[in-house]
């Protein structure tokens, strides 16, 4: 889960029990707002998702921060499922990750035989990388750091992504040979999150915590 | 409402007004939808800046025109000018705060004085911080006046996606209506060169030193 739950309340001492009423204040099913006229009629229309014609190779939850030169720091892209997508035809495996609850696109580019991925300096469940980012529809050149809830999962991301990007290396040394060698190499690499998702709560952090950080004079989008 | 110096786009939009007291989260709210990232660092919305949000739904896709206003009385601007033709709206209050719920009612007041019969959710945010001044059971001014409620972190991105589900819903008239994968487009190959990779692995270098962002705040599980 990437949301983390709001901070329980103790109950206080001498509190009266709340009241049914108090209790579903809180509650997200009920609906308490007004009665509206709809002032758009949309079609259910079917989805697609891009990806129909691609075979899931990993599919992991993480973090994901591109670089800001202009602050010299990272910054958040989103939080949600990474997944390696090898396409069925041409074999070839990008990398797509989703903002979760919004679904929307946070990275979507090629793995390309000069992908490479370093280690992050300050941690063992991160690592970066280059890339054409086609996130936006428009390709732009970014820096990459993502992080994973383990080390485990991260050493699974970094490896297969270099197998992936050894194999196009060996491949384009083949002068004529077709894309199914490299579909055959990719076929047997298959990585998934073993653990079951908990919906356990963690422990927050004080968000008044004052922590000095460049200011971003970099305009909004 | 298509603004003068804005292309329309081929899909349903709505003009979204959001409003509430000077640093109750409004702008780090919709830059963490634009965006992704969390912004820290307290900078007053002078007047108005609105950012279009796209969310690609089971009923196609639709954009909230995001009029994020300002919350200090200095920076106002134009105020209830900034409301006119609004379809829908954000009332936001900290959790933290007293004050800020406190204005609620004048923040509502001054919005239906302009926008009649329109969609509201009220949203108490930084509920991922220990001390909260507002407890959830004591938030009730949106059942005297009709409104959703949600307690939400922009920080945590706990139902952080909820405001805006409740409202397409509403403005489209179908409760069902939800999210779904944005279409991930296929990246095109791309070119590059020895010397300019070379750029990119000293410009990685240097990059994976610096630090991310909340190291310590583990979000993934």
């Amino acid at each position: 889960m990437a949301d983390k739950e709001p901070v329980v309340e103790r109950p206080e001492a001498g509190e009266e029990e709340e009241d049914a009423s108090a209790a579903a204040a809180a509650g997200e099913e009920e609906d308490t707002g007004a009665q509206v006229a709809p002032i758009v009629r949309l079609e259910e229309v079917a989805v697609t998702t891009g990806e129909e014609d691609e075979d899931v190779l990993l599919d992991m939850k993480a973090k994901l921060y591109r670089f800001d030169k202009d602050g010299n720091q990272w910054k958040e892209r989103g939080t949600g499922a990474v997944k390696l997508l090898k396409h069925k035809q041409t074999g070839k495996v990008r990398l797509v990750m989703r903002q979760a609850k919004t679904l929307k696109i946070c990275a979507n580019h090629l793995v390309a035989s000069t992908t490479k991925m370093q280690e992050h300096a300050g941690s063992d469940k991160s690592c970066v990388w280059h890339a054409a980012d086609f996130a936006d529809g428009e390709l732009k050149e970014e820096m990459f750091a993502i992080r994973f809830g383990s080390v485990e999962n991260c050493k699974k991301f970094k490896e297969l992504v270099e197998e992936i990007a050894e194999s196009l290396t060996k491949n384009e040394g083949k002068e004529g040979e077709d894309g199914g060698s490299t579909a055959g190499l990719l076929a047997k690499l298959t990585v998934s999150e073993g653990k079951s998702e908990g919906s356990g709560k963690s422990e927050s952090t004080d968000s008044g915590k004052v922590t000095e950080t460049k200011a971003d004079t970099a305009p909004a989008e | 409402m298509a603004l003068p110096n804005q292309q329309g786009v081929d899909y349903p939009s709505f003009k979204l007004v959001i409003v509430g007291d000077g640093g109750t989260g409004k702008t780090t709210f919709v830059k963490r939808h634009l965006t992704g990232e969390f912004e820290k660092k307290y900078e007053p919305t002078i007047g108005v800046e609105v950012h279009p949000l796209d969310f690609s739904t089971n009923c196609g896709k639709i954009r909230f025109y995001c009029w994020d206003t300002a919350g200090q009385e200095k920076f106002g601007g134009l105020r209830d000018g900034y409301y006119i033709h609004g379809q829908c709206a954000i009332i936001m209050f900290d959790v933290t705060s007293r004050l800020t719920y406190k204005n609620v009612p004048t923040w509502h007041r001054d919005l239906c004085r302009v926008c009649e019969n329109i969609p509201i959710v009220l949203c108490g945010n930084k509920v991922d911080v220990k001390n909260r001044q507002v407890k959830a059971k004591q938030v009730t001014f949106h059942r005297k006046k009709n409104l959703q409620y949600y307690e939400i972190s922009a920080k945590s991105n706990y139902n952080f996606e909820k405001p805006f589900l409740y409202l397409a819903r509403k403005l489209a008239g179908d409760q069902n209506l939800h999210f779904v994968e944005a279409v991930a487009l296929k990246p095109p190959e791309v070119q590059i060169d020895m010397a300019l990779q070379q750029q990119h692995e000293a410009e990685l270098a240097a990059a994976a030193a610096q630090p991310l962002p909340d190291d310590d705040d583990d979000l993934i599980e």
